[in-house]
């Protein structure tokens, strides 16, 4: 598959993750789990860096593929 | 090109007119992207706050111990009757019920649903949410019926020198 399409796919995961546990996490607060509300919130910080990785790594692939060309 | 650079073609604020390129403001791949990052960004700075307050309820902080506060005294309160107060706030409302000669009952009286007061029903012997229906059961404040999923918190009371005093609110397990 394409790479560029790979990259793009894979941010919106991210997105798409990012929104299913900040749902969880109101929830179990809202139950009262405070731990399980920390695990999803700890989730959805550790998304960030990954979609800025995706991103620049995305950035850089694009990159080359222009000199390659 | 370069003799449109140059001249000032008319008196304008709002800078625009040096976008000519075709479909120049459309949001491309990268620009999508970058938007998509941007939201996982703001997605964890949300959700931090509900971290740190779900990790200060686990490390207990907020469990403190609230003045004592008279509710009543004990001889004008009869058996199966309910006093409203205010506890621990000013503008928290709660409910204590007098279900026999020795035994006190005290809930925060917002419902866990939706926050209308609930009140006691001596008849039916049940704490009601009136605006969807909510029951509560008396001796848990645990709820039996309608929307509520969560229990009531309980408070607290103890009975010195002929008076009801609320004491603290109790934290209620999950």
């Amino acid at each position: 598959m394409n790479r560029r399409l790979v990259n793009f796919i894979s941010l919106l995961i991210c997105l798409f993750l990012n929104i299913v546990f900040t749902q969880k996490m109101v929830h179990q607060f809202k139950f009262e789990n405070y731990d399980v509300a920390i695990m999803y919130c700890v989730l959805n910080l550790i998304l960030f860096p990954i979609a800025l990785f995706v991103f620049k790594r995305d950035e850089k692939q694009s990159e080359v593929n222009r000199r390659e060309q | 090109m370069s003799e449109k650079n140059n001249r000032i073609p008319f008196d304008e604020n709002n800078y625009t007119h040096n976008i000519h390129r075709n479909n120049e403001r459309k949001l491309d791949r990268r620009g999508f992207m970058k938007t998509l990052v941007g939201a996982a960004g703001v997605f964890a700075v949300s959700s931090l706050p509900w971290g740190a307050v779900a990790a200060k309820e686990l490390m207990g902080l907020s469990e403190k111990e609230y003045p004592h506060k008279k509710i009543a005294d004990l001889n004008k309160i009869g058996i199966g009757e309910a006093v409203d107060f205010k506890f621990p706030g000013e503008h928290d409302d709660a409910l204590l019920i007098r279900l026999s000669e020795e035994k006190f009952v005290a809930y925060n009286s917002a419902c866990t649903h939706l926050q209308c007061p609930v009140f006691w029903v001596k008849e039916e012997g049940e704490m009601i949410c009136p605006c969807h229906h909510g029951k509560f059961d008396v001796e848990s404040g645990s709820p039996v019926a309608g929307p509520p999923r969560r229990p009531l918190p309980t408070i607290e009371v103890k009975v010195e020198n002929g008076a009801v005093y609320a004491v603290r609110v109790k934290r209620y397990e999950s």
